[in-house]
């Protein structure tokens, strides 16, 4: 792997004075063995299978999608055409029986800790002034999707609704009509061949094969391997890492990236530049699946930061249909956490105050399962609505721009400080 | 600005040895005051005194007609003086300018050649235009700026129908500043006496010249004329004549006439502004409005006629409330009260203190208070202690009965005549509070209309006068913007025409800053009402608006449906056409029924049209049972009527009617 020497580690008798705590590290040998220890035992117990809807008893109740070869979304969006001729012919319009994306319609199943989607479903006909345009839209999409079965090619959402946009009008609604569609004939996004934009980043100790193609991302430069939109790609994951560094800012992440952070300790370091998109999400949990490691979050102290971890942690309910796919479950929140505002003594000009939004985003929050199943998190979640305080990544930088690299993060792990 | 102030310290140095003589204890009188900060009551410049003249004018000639429950009728004119016509008034000389440099208007050589290239080059550029057939914009004839000598001067005459003055009162009531009628706790326009003495100080400032009364009160045989001016100094009138005329038409109200400096040109549109928006609070009352000058194509002659002869009643004087009086109040009630003894003052000096609850209150106040001790005894501590359990103590909230507002009637009438609305719902709230004064908001919204422009357009009424200026702190402006949300009651912000009509009434109006002008959107209780009664108007306009969209919908349901049949068909048509392909290649099995269909696609039998044909059958058929199940679910329904007031066309107003000109705004 990568030249463990080539940054050099400031000297240690640096001027703590400006860098607080900088004295409570240990030497970087002994947070290794600290972090190797709790590695090795995480590993041993996320052996266990993951559980299912059909564990549950669930299946019938709620509705999940599966990866489906190309053959068999042509064979789906085929049927469903002849269908819609066969009621055309008849003289009775059309109409589709699409499950209901709606928030009523998600439930969050505590034992699988994701949100999933219930079995309701809304009819949409033609001949409804209400649906028309989305119904023809569906349609649209359906045969567009087909002649990409046919071609066996990829496009990306931006293409797709490049191809009418007169009909469409702006993406939103081509992009929610796909999610509909995907729904529909019971696939994934990506088994219908739309893929979106490359969002997401990742860097550190992660060999894989892209498309054939073996990629080392600790030999990516600074901005680190962007994340292949189609995951079905990428495979034969190796990593001599000790845990996996999940960072909500891309400033973070650049920091920690030119540090080469992930060289003093052993890491793979993610990023999505804020609200993951489907290719991240997928990539993580491939990682946590094959490499068996832990997940450390380092997000905003603020409910959105929050609500992002949840997003990775148990989907979003736009696309919890296809939860069992998306979510990576187990992820510990590192930081920065209300709590750290003044455990790290981080000065009043870099905190700021809560809007009324925030505190109200705060308080719904609370109310949220995924939340309250964690009693650390509730914790957190009340102090930060209490002091009606935030603070993003980037206020460690009121101790030198280098203190999250140096100080900060090894001395969470050395406290093993997560919840 | 921090670079300047060591030059200001330095300046302000080398000054005060100067300035260090003995300063002299001066007294300065009200009027004094007043000429000095004439900002405080809206004589800000020229052309803002000529509104305020006239809006003070017009304010006092309603109250004065409402007082005495007679339908008002308003006359106001306002004439243009030029300069020589002005010189010859007072008696000047018109001199021609001999040394012409002299002046600030003087125009440089190069300033001319610089003026003379600016205008051919216009010229050019109009000869260009008007060669290429374009339509050629009237030019607009360049203003010279008017430079400091050029001052306008305006006659403003005010005649009403109303109480008329007692004849030996009318010096003081003009000539004093801070004296006069409406000092009492009451829902009038005015309030400090302040108004039509401004305008006489002002034109005293400006013109120099005196103001013109005519009154008669009803009954009275003679009319009362006076022609004073007041002593800036010493606070008092100064009489030039005073005497009684012959009164001939029976003839009651006021008539009054000054002369001053004033700026049409700009305030024109706030003039017009201010007339037609208290033709809309007053509906019952009649305005005649005219602008007259030399030349005429500047004249104006508006009349608002009268559309209704509902007047609210009377706004009626109530007592103070006891949480809204402060320590010099209670001094004063005292000092005035013909009561003896402090329970008959609690009683009857305040409103809602009965006999027992004044019991209460004077046991509450300590054993030195005893309820037949003499009022006019109390010790300022005493005082002191009665308004502190003032503070403290319950009370049950002032009644808006003596409030008069404007009423939903009127208020609607106001905004049908205005703004010609597609849609408009009223709505009146109940009396409130706020610091012991009981307030009561009305509103009234509009959607559509002729001449209104796209988004929110505001009208704010306080007292029944409207508030033209500072509109954006006004407490009604930003509810409206922020605090309602428009799309709820499917009314589009941005899109639609939609009017606001605010009307607060209270006894007293907590204005912001000097004039009145805004009243400010610190108090959560009128704010709350504020919003409040805008969403009860929103709440009536949601249905109606709802039940047009869905007749909308019913019209133009076929068209968007059948706007999709290409689309849809195409869609389908296009997977059809590939699976036929697979088919006929055999590349793919179907099942029986789908691979006839499909023969059937590869042998021309289904085509795009036959989708598109079997389609707009069924969205022809969808459409007629839905129309008829609209038709059947919604029957003949009729509106409400309303009264409609009809002028009566006796004598002098038939008249009126046909030159009823609004257009002319």
């Amino acid at each position: 792997m990568a030249d463990k020497k080539k940054r050099r580690r400031p000297d240690s008798d640096s001027d703590s004075a400006s860098q607080p705590f900088k004295n409570l590290l240990k030497s970087d040998d002994q947070i290794l063995q600290i972090l190797e220890s709790f590695t090795s035992s995480f590993s041993s117990s996320s052996t266990s299978k993951p559980l299912t809807l059909a564990d549950l008893a669930l299946s019938t109740t709620c509705r999940e999608v599966s990866d489906l070869s190309l053959s068999s979304v042509q064979s789906a969006i085929e049927s469903l055409v002849l269908q819609l001729t066969h009621q055309i012919l008849s003289g009775q319009g059309f109409s589709f029986t699409i499950p209901s994306r709606s928030s009523s319609n998600q439930l969050y199943v505590p034992e699988l800790d994701r949100i999933v989607l219930k079995d309701k479903s809304t009819v949409r006909p033609f001949s409804h002034i209400s649906s028309v345009r989305k119904t023809t839209i569906t349609a649209k999409i359906l045969s567009l999707v087909h002649q990409l079965c046919l071609k066996n090619i990829h496009v990306t959402k931006r293409d797709l609704f490049y191809t009418d946009v007169k009909l469409f009008q702006d993406q939103i609604q081509s992009d929610a009509v796909l999610d509909d569609v995907s729904c529909m004939l019971g696939c994934t996004r990506s088994s219908l061949n739309v893929i979106a934009a490359e969002k997401g980043v990742v860097v550190g100790r992660l060999i894989f094969s892209d498309n054939g193609d073996m990629i080392d991302c600790t030999k990516m430069g600074m901005g680190g391997k962007a994340i292949p939109p189609n995951i079905d790609r990428v495979g034969d994951m190796q990593s001599d890492a000790l845990f996996i560094l999940l960072v909500e800012k891309d400033a973070a992440y650049i920091r920690l990236a030119e540090d080469r952070f992930y060289n003093r300790f052993p890491c793979i370091i993610v990023t999505a530049k804020g609200q993951p998109d489907v290719a991240t999400r997928l990539f993580l949990r491939k990682m946590k699946m094959e490499l068996k490691l832990p997940v450390l979050a380092l997000v905003d102290s603020d409910p959105y930061g929050l609500k992002i971890l949840s997003v990775y942690g148990c989907g979003s309910k736009n696309m919890s249909y296809d939860s069992a796919n998306l979510t990576t479950p187990d992820i510990k929140w590192l930081g920065i956490r209300p709590s750290d505002l003044d455990k790290y003594k981080i000065p009043e000009q870099c905190r700021l105050p809560m809007t009324e939004q925030d505190i109200k985003t705060g308080k719904d929050l609370l109310e949220e399962d995924f939340v309250k199943k964690n009693p650390g998190w509730v914790e957190e979640l009340n102090l930060m609505v209490k002091t009606k305080q935030k603070a993003e990544i980037q206020a460690l930088s009121s101790f030198g721009f280098q203190y999250l690299s140096e100080v900060y993060l090894p001395l969470k792990l050395q406290q093993q400080d997560w919840l | 600005m921090e670079s300047e102030s060591p030059v200001e310290t330095k300046k302000s140095k080398s000054k005060t040895p100067k300035k260090a003589k003995e300063s002299i204890l001066k007294q300065k009188s009200p009027a004094e005051f007043f000429a000095e900060n004439k900002n405080i009551a809206g004589f800000d410049n020229p052309g803002k005194c000529l509104y305020t003249t006239v809006r003070e004018f017009v304010e006092n000639a309603l109250d004065s007609a409402e007082s005495i429950s007679e339908l008002p009728m308003i006359e106001i004119t306002i004439e243009e003086i030029v300069k020589s016509k002005f010189n010859s008034m007072i008696g000047l000389v018109d001199r021609e300018r001999i040394d012409e440099a002299l002046y600030d208007d003087y125009e440089t050589a190069k300033a001319r050649e610089k003026r003379l290239a600016k205008e051919a080059r216009a010229q050019e550029i109009q000869a260009k235009n008007a060669a290429l057939g374009k339509k050629v914009k009237e030019h607009a004839i360049s203003k010279g700026a008017k430079s400091r000598g050029e001052a306008s001067f305006y006659r403003v005459t005010c005649k009403d129908n109303g109480r008329g003055m007692p004849h030996d009162d009318i010096p003081n009531m003009f000539g004093r500043v801070l004296s006069g009628t409406k000092y009492g706790l009451k829902q009038t326009r005015g309030k400090f006496g302040l108004g039509a003495k401004m305008a006489l100080i002002w034109s005293k400032m400006s013109t120099g010249l005196p103001i013109d009364i005519s009154s008669s009160m009803r009954g009275q045989n003679y009319i009362s004329f006076c022609r004073l001016d007041i002593d800036i100094h010493r606070n008092v009138p100064h009489i030039h004549l005073h005497e009684k005329r012959d009164n001939k038409n029976k003839w009651h109200g006021a008539e009054i006439q000054v002369v001053i400096e004033g700026n049409w040109t700009t305030y024109r549109s706030k003039i017009l502004h201010y007339m037609r928006q208290m033709a809309v609070i007053t509906p019952y009352a009649q305005f005649l409005f005219k602008f007259v000058s030399d030349t005429s194509d500047k004249n104006v002659t508006i009349k608002f006629a009268r559309r209704t002869d509902v007047m609210p009643p009377v706004p009626v004087e109530t007592k103070h409330h006891p949480s809204s009086v402060d320590i010099l109040l209670i001094k004063r009630l005292i000092a005035e009260t013909s009561k003896q003894n402090l329970l008959q003052f609690l009683q009857h000096e305040f409103v809602n203190i009965g006999k027992p609850l004044a019991e209460r209150l004077i046991g509450e106040m300590g054993p030195e208070f005893s309820p037949k001790m003499a009022v006019k005894s109390l010790t300022d501590q005493q005082i002191v202690r009665i308004h502190q359990l003032f503070r403290q103590a319950k009370f049950d909230d002032p009644s808006g009965d003596c409030l008069s507002p404007a009423g939903e009637y009127n208020l609607r009438l106001g905004i049908i005549k205005e703004l010609h609305p597609d849609m408009v719902a009223t709505y009146s709230g109940s009396a409130q509070v706020f610091e012991g004064h009981p307030f009561i908001v009305e509103a009234g919204v509009s959607v559509g209309g002729k001449d209104v422009k796209q988004g929110l357009n505001i009208f704010r009424f306080a007292n029944r006068i409207p508030l033209l200026f500072e509109q954006g702190g006004d407490v009604v402006t930003r509810t409206a913007l922020k605090r309602i949300s428009w799309n709820n009651y499917k009314i589009n912000q941005t899109q639609d025409k939609i009017g606001v009509f605010v009307s607060i009434v209270s006894t007293k109006i907590p204005f912001k800053g000097t004039g009145k002008e805004y009243i400010g959107d610190d108090i959560s209780e009128i704010a709350t009402a504020v919003k409040s009664a805008i969403q009860q108007c929103c709440i009536q306009l949601k249905s109606k608006i709802v039940k047009k969209m869905q007749a909308r919908e019913q019209q133009e349901r076929k068209r968007n449906l059948s706007k999709y049949i290409p689309d849809a068909t195409n869609a389908v048509y296009d997977v059809l056409k590939e699976m036929a392909k697979s088919n006929s290649s055999k590349k793919k099995r179907y099942e029986e029924g789908d691979a006839d269909i499909l023969r059937k696609v590869s042998d021309h039998l289904i085509t795009k049209e036959t989708l598109t044909e079997k389609l707009t059958q069924h969205v022809e058929k969808v459409d007629y049972e839905m129309a008829l199940e609209y038709a059947t679910q919604t029957g003949v329904r009729e509106e409400p009527r309303e009264d409609i007031y009809l002028q009566s066309l006796d004598d002098k107003d038939a008249e009126s009617v046909i030159c009823m000109n609004h257009d002319a705004l």
